[in-house]
């Protein structure tokens, strides 16, 4: 059953909702794709809730085994022990699996996701030798970030050929100015201005950045100002700080903090 | 006039606006500073603005010009009935500046929004609309100063330059403006970029005889700081029809920065095989490591992986291996286990790492890349670039790639000017970042002079293994294989490069040279680069196909090299006891 009492936030954009909650019912798989900190974790937390699953996330990273999915042996005193691992869980309980940047895991891992994500709906465990049947009300969600800079990573096509696919992309203006807000605790104003700020970062996609500003930062950066810090000194410690190393980046980056964002504390 | 610069501190200033730019126009800008007291404009890459202006008036100015590239006001078919026509444009500017703005709202800094006028942008909707407004008989009030000036022809010789399919002197009547001086006379910023041109090309710039003189001036520049012409020659380019713009390319700086006897003392020696006589010539060539210069125009090399050599480069050597006795694993280790077990019977403490893993093998590998930039790189390649562009710009994706991927990568550019001169110019060294400076510095190799490629190849070789730090090293030679120095002819050069690549192979150092445009022979190819893994590239984006053999092949053959040469030294050690 869902953790939380409420909702978490989650304002839709388009009819991503409903495509999930179809899918969920079908047993279909889902792909979630889009950039980092748009939402894509925040959205399957509502999926959960609505749909009343418990929710088990995995953030994959390049070390992530099969093992670490499925589960393992460990060793007690003199017995082993078998231990699953959370996509077992997720199998046996009925939930939603989510792995978190899938394309971080390594190839050969994604595998194991096969027999899962198609038609079968199984788990086959050979260490155990058993296969699991999918308990009703499992589902398997992965988010993967396209533009990610690991491009020697890729998701195989035979694993995306298994998932229906919800493209994020950072919410309009006005949706991300309410979100920012809310999200922040600060008034509308002061979340718009950081919105144009982030808007226009957005614009730079090309010239020397890898990623571009947010919904994430800039809802940091609002926080830090509902603790009282200045617009500016938040903008650059939320969000030019961790969108760059390069100080000539910096600067220039901080320059436009200059143009977009006034210094009062209100 | 309009390079003037008057400060360091201000040009940095402005050279820092210029990411506020790109995000403005939404296409990469740059900020320079004009006279103080012009009004600013742009030529489509480049924003000019007074930088006697305050704070807020330089982001006003800026954004304005932004806005009006955004908005495509400034497209070369409705600007292009701007010509010689200052009132109009006047008068177009005051409609579309603030129709510009008002398009480009979302993205507007606050202190510009105050600048808008409703009244006046909502005549408009289009930069054709705004144009029918300021052709009409209705009255507009001249647009705000800080909204600048449009200068039609920077545009359009800008304009021109970006689509070579249009040659530039249509759109830059020689001296034509002579005839319509009565609207000059209404407004004397209309047009100052006229007044620029004369100045830089006093016959008209554009012509046969104005390219040549440009070209003499150029070179008895040269001569007046004691370069040696013979060997800069090939590297000019002429400013060929280029007004008002702001990317030429041209060498300022002397080849042989260091051609001096005396200091043969200083700098790292080098001995150099001597082919005719069969044997080496102890320390015969100084090497010199000379700091770059980076240069500030760096839009056109980007940080991103352009040529997509990630995915071949990360295949080499990144195979899963299982590790035995880790604290943590897939699977139980049984003879560890085993072990633990009578360990623990027999009463002691057992050692909890009973576990295999598989874990991706670490990427062992450096690279060190040798970019020549002698004189005859500058000599255009088959796709139009030089060949010294199309290296720096296979030099700059190798670095990026290779360091994205956790290898480590380091970068020199050489250029020789007599044996006592063999100048290598770190780039990036192996414990630089890969960052803006990099590039820049990348930006700022001017190519001139010869190249004495054994000495490189000896010094980036002593380099790689001095600092690169692993046990898999490679040497990448982009070079368009032409050895050729002082003393240092075409077979006397090719066998000593042809050595000198032997002898770092035989430590250990792959080998790779790669030839990326140029028009070189594959036999002289051959003669310079011996049995190391050399390829000649005919265009940059079929490096990525190439590549990933290549890099293999060069790595293989070292790893051959160096179990042979470990053997070797074993069964010398077991014959000596």
């Amino acid at each position: 059953m869902p953790d939380q009492e409420r909702r978490p936030y989650y304002v839709p954009v388009g009819d991503e909702e409903h495509v999930f909650k179809a899918a969920f019912r079908q047993g279909l798989s889902v792909m979630l794709k889009g950039p980092t900190g748009c939402g894509k974790t925040r959205f399957v937390e509502a999926m959960a809730y609505d749909l009343e699953r418990p929710l088990i996330t995995v953030a994959c990273h390049d070390d992530l085994t099969t093992a670490d999915l499925v589960g393992r042996f460990l060793l007690r005193g003199g017995e082993t022990e078998w231990v699953d691992g959370p996509l077992t869980r997720a199998v046996r309980e009925g939930a939603i699996c989510y792995l978190d940047e899938v394309v971080e895991a390594r190839q050969d891992t994604t595998v194991v996701l096969h027999p899962l994500a198609d038609h079968r709906r199984q788990l086959p465990i050979d260490r155990l030798g058993i296969t699991l049947d999918a308990a009703p009300g499992f589902c398997l969600v992965v988010s993967y970030n396209p533009g990610y800079q690991s491009v020697l990573k890729d998701l195989k096509d035979s694993t995306r050929q298994r998932m229906i696919a919800i493209e994020f992309g950072f919410p309009p203006t006005d949706v991300e100015e309410k979100i920012v807000a809310c999200e922040a605790a600060i008034d509308h104003d002061k979340a718009a201005q950081l919105v144009r700020f982030g808007h226009a970062i957005r614009r730079l996609e090309t010239a020397g950045l890898r990623e571009v500003a947010s919904t994430r930062v800039l809802i940091a950066a609002g926080r830090l100002t509902a603790e009282g810090l200045s617009p500016r000194v938040a903008a650059r410690v939320a969000v030019v700080g961790p969108l760059t190393d390069d100080s000539i980046v910096t600067r220039g980056l901080v320059e436009m903090i200059d143009a977009y964002l006034s210094d009062q504390v209100t | 006039m309009k390079h003037l610069l008057t400060s360091d501190t201000e040009v940095d200033d402005l050279e820092r606006l210029g990411l506020l730019a790109s995000a403005l126009s939404g296409s990469p800008l740059q900020v320079a500073s004009l006279e103080s007291g012009e009004p600013a404009w742009t030529d489509g890459k480049t924003v000019f603005i007074d930088p006697a202006t305050d704070v807020r008036g330089r982001l006003q100015a800026l954004t304005v010009q932004a806005s009006l590239l955004a908005a495509g006001s400034l497209a070369p078919e409705v600007i292009g009935k701007l010509a010689r026509r200052p009132a109009l444009a006047r008068r177009y500017l005051a409609v579309e500046g603030h129709r510009a703005l008002v398009a480009n709202d979302q993205l507007l800094p606050p202190v510009v929004r105050s600048l808008i006028d409703c009244d006046i942008a909502a005549r408009s909707d289009s930069p054709a609309a705004s144009l029918a407004a300021a052709q009409s008989v209705q009255e507009i009030a001249d647009p705000p100063a800080i909204f600048g000036a449009i200068r039609v022809r920077n545009l359009l010789a800008s304009k021109g330059r970006a689509d070579p399919s249009k040659p530039t002197g249509e759109h830059i009547p020689g001296r034509q403006s002579d005839k319509k001086l009565a609207e000059l006379h209404e407004d004397e910023n209309g047009d100052g970029g006229d007044v620029v041109d004369i100045f830089s090309s006093p016959v008209g710039g554009g012509g046969a005889i104005g390219r040549l003189l440009q070209k003499m001036l150029g070179v008895v520049r040269q001569l007046g700081e004691g370069g040696s012409p013979g060997a800069d020659a090939p590297t000019h380019r002429t400013r060929s029809g280029a007004r008002g713009g702001a990317s030429f390319v041209f060498s300022t700086r002397q080849a042989g920065v260091i051609d001096d006897d005396g200091d043969a003392q200083r700098g790292t020696t080098y001995p150099e095989w001597d082919v005719h006589r069969r044997r080496y010539r102890p320390n015969w060539c100084t090497i010199q490591e000379v700091e770059p210069r980076p240069k500030a125009d760096d839009t056109a090399l980007g940080l991103s992986d352009a040529y997509g050599l990630r995915r071949p480069l990360a295949r080499l050597g990144v195979g899963l291996d299982r590790f035995h006795r880790q604290v943590q694993g897939d699977d139980i280790d049984i003879d560890a286990a085993v072990e633990a077990r009578v360990e623990v019977l027999a009463g002691s403490a057992p050692d909890e790492a009973v576990y295999l893993d598989s874990l991706r093998r670490r990427r062992d590998l450096a690279v060190l890349l040798l970019l020549d930039i002698s004189g005859s790189v500058a000599e255009p390649g088959a796709q139009g670039q030089t060949v010294h562009e199309q290296q720096r710009a296979a030099a700059a994706a190798f670095t990026i790639a290779l360091h994205d991927l956790g290898d480590r990568v380091a970068l020199y550019a050489f250029h020789s000017h007599g044996r006592s001169a063999v100048t290598l110019i770190p780039v990036k060294r192996f414990d630089d970042a890969v960052d803006t400076l990099v590039m820049r510095r990348l930006r700022g190799l001017v190519p001139g002079a010869y190249s004495r490629l054994g000495a490189a190849i000896r010094h980036g070789a002593a380099v790689l293994e001095g600092h690169g730090g692993t046990s898999r090293r490679l040497l990448v030679v982009l070079s368009d294989g032409l050895a050729f120095d002082e003393g240092y002819e075409r077979v006397y050069g090719a066998a000593d490069a042809r050595r000198a690549l032997a002898e770092a192979r035989r430590r250990g150092t792959g080998c790779l040279c790669l030839t990326i445009g140029a028009s070189t022979d594959a036999d002289e190819l051959r003669r310079v680069f011996g049995s190391a893994a050399h390829a000649a590239v005919p265009r940059l984006d079929e490096l990525n196909q190439m590549i990933g053999p290549l890099f293999r092949s060069a790595l293989r053959s070292a790893e051959v090299r160096r179990q042979i040469s470990a053997r070797n030294k074993l069964s010398r050690e077991r014959n000596d006891a």
